[in-house]
């Protein structure tokens, strides 16, 4: 008997000895697993800084007087020209071009997707809705060189069309308004798939409460759902705004690059960052080549003061109403 | 159940014959009963006897519910309210209804208070204006939110969230509020607060709740329905259920022998 208590006495020993042992080895692991943590976000910082700051200086010693040929730094935030075979470069045409192109843009785009987005969560029946929603997700996947080509193909014609009939002649569709429907069908997709989640975000009770109030669907949806869904629809509005500033294959195919600005003729042909950018830029060397950093670092700029804008009226509509 | 269909009070609704189902299953078993107005009318059951099923049935919510089938009918005044003369809009502005979790909009205190009036066209801001206040003073909660009217509903306590949806109810006069589990959600302090307001908005409001409590149903309510597996068992007198019922099971459910 004895014996037995003294057996179960070493059985309990065992036993805590083996807790012990496995909790060291949980201590272990989760040392190994935060540090892994740590490493993984370090390295995605460091990708940014990293990408910043290369940009940054790359862009600036242009405007060095070290530079061979140096650029006149306030020529190029004012200049409204844009002219490499007389080293003269202008940008502040092509900020509000892209300005111009990426609002014009978003003005088509985000009512039909805020409207898209309520008819596949409230209005579609469920077999139509799950049609539309496969539809919005191809349409974010397609690749933008081939919204590009199409663009170039059907876009541009169509633009022809539209302004031969307002007496106008382009150069073959190439223009401002080809951009502005290329972005409006590209930034689609993506404000109308946020729009959706944010939409389905919103609880049914809220709904229930406003129909139980004598509201019809309609102001149910446009009152209740939308209102409380506004905080994701902006989020949504900012990364349509960002793709359309950041576009830069399909609108190179379209703008048509011109020289001097801001176009403000829908059919003129225009030139935003991403196709200055762009365009050439593999035929070319020394300035012209090196330039195209600085205008990287006026894109980075342009989206950095447009997410800061769109969140301090997203903050004036939350609280004023 | 009280056979006697002969009544002795004014009804805001009477109820005939009345089936419903979710899709094959039939979730209300022939109902018979008359709603007194101005008085409130509490209904108990223990979870899924149909108590909240059929106080959907007075503003027509379940029409919202897919594969939901309703035989039978429920008069208002002595119009049928399934028939087709009857706007659901129209019928919902007479008969409000607060839920069990509070639900104000993502809004300003003033904006939910307006949003019925608002809903009906009423633009005039004296008018809004009139209305907000006199509906969250009779809601019992206007000197705690008067001077943020502003400030977003969602960041009231839940207390003052539910005395607002039944502000929000208020607003558009109706005659009838239904309460489906007001208090459940809420603390006793917030729930003794809605209780003394219903027993403030009796005397000009009809009130149908639904509650889990049988304490509260005691307290506030004048006739009491006994609900179980979607039959009404006995609906009388409120003093009557709960000290003198006819039915055995009745007797056993308000003595706590089930539940």
């Amino acid at each position: 008997m004895e014996k037995d208590i003294n057996n179960s006495k070493d059985n309990y020993e065992l036993i805590s000895e083996k807790r012990t042992k496995r909790r060291t080895m949980y201590k272990t692991i989760d040392t190994i697993m935060r540090g892994l943590f740590k490493l993984s976000g370090l390295i995605s910082a460091l990708m940014i800084v990293l990408i910043i700051l290369f940009v940054t200086i790359k862009g600036l010693t242009v405007f060095l007087p070290s530079y061979e040929n140096p650029v006149d730094l306030g020529n190029f935030l004012t200049g409204m020209r844009w002219r490499a075979d007389q080293q003269d470069y202008g940008v502040l045409f092509i900020i509000i071009n892209t300005i111009l192109s990426s609002f014009l843009a978003a003005l088509i785009a985000f009512p039909l997707a805020v409207l898209s987005a309520l008819m596949i969560t409230k209005i579609a029946p469920k077999r139509l809705s799950g049609v539309l929603t496969t539809i919005v997700e191809l349409l974010a996947a397609v690749p933008s060189v081939v919204y590009g080509v199409f663009a170039s193909g059907v876009i541009t014609s169509l633009v022809d069309n539209i302004a031969s009939f307002f007496n106008y002649t382009t150069f073959g569709g190439n223009s401002m308004l080809a951009v502005v429907l290329l972005l409006a069908i590209m930034i689609y997709p993506t404000i109308t798939s946020m729009a959706v989640v944010a939409i389905n975000a919103v609880p049914e009770s809220h709904e229930l409460g406003s129909l139980a109030l004598g509201a019809s669907r309609t102001q149910t949806n446009f009152k209740v759902v939308l209102s409380s869904a506004k905080s994701g629809i902006f989020a949504g509005l900012i990364l349509g705004l960002g793709r359309a500033y950041g576009e830069a294959t399909a609108v190179s195919m379209v703008a048509g690059n011109a020289f001097v600005g801001p176009t403000w003729n829908p059919f003129g042909i225009t030139r935003t960052l991403t196709s200055t950018m762009l365009s050439g830029m593999h035929e070319t060397a020394g300035v012209d080549y090196d330039i195209r950093f600085s205008v990287g670092i006026i894109l980075m700029i342009v989206i950095l003061i447009n997410n800061f804008l769109v969140n301090y009226i997203k903050r004036r509509i939350e609280s004023g109403e | 159940m009280s056979e006697n269909n002969n009544t002795q009070f004014e009804t805001a609704f009477e109820v005939r014959d009345l089936d419903l189902y979710y899709d094959t299953f039939q979730a209300l078993k022939k109902i018979n009963m008359d709603i007194p107005l101005n008085q409130v009318t509490a209904f108990i059951g223990p979870s899924g006897c149909g108590k909240s099923t059929f106080i959907r049935c007075f503003n027509r919510m379940n029409d919202l519910i897919e594969d939901c089938r309703i035989e039978g009918e429920i008069f208002h005044h002595g119009v049928e309210i399934h028939d087709k003369s009857v706007d659901v809009v129209q019928l919902r502005t007479e008969v409000g209804m607060v839920f069990q979790q509070p639900n104000p909009f993502s809004m300003s205190v003033y904006d939910n208070v307006a949003y019925g009036l608002r809903c009906q066209g009423v633009k005039d801001k004296n008018i809004l204006d009139e209305v907000v206040e006199t509906s969250l003073k009779q809601a019992a909660i206007w000197d705690e939110v008067k001077d943020h009217l502003n400030r977003n509903a969602m960041k009231l306590s839940g207390g003052q969230q539910q005395r607002l949806c039944i502000a929000r109810a208020i607003s558009l006069k109706p005659e009838v509020i239904l309460m489906d589990e007001p208090t459940s959600a809420l603390d006793p302090i917030a729930t003794t607060k809605i209780e003394d307001l219903i027993t403030e908005l009796k005397k000009t409001y009809t009130i149908i709740i639904v509650t889990h409590s049988m304490s509260q149903a005691a307290r506030i309510s004048d006739r009491t329905a006994f609900f179980l597996l979607g039959e009404v068992i006995e609906y009388d007198e409120t003093d009557v259920i709960f000290h003198n019922p006819a039915d055995s099971r009745t007797e056993d459910y308000v003595t706590g022998k089930f539940g």
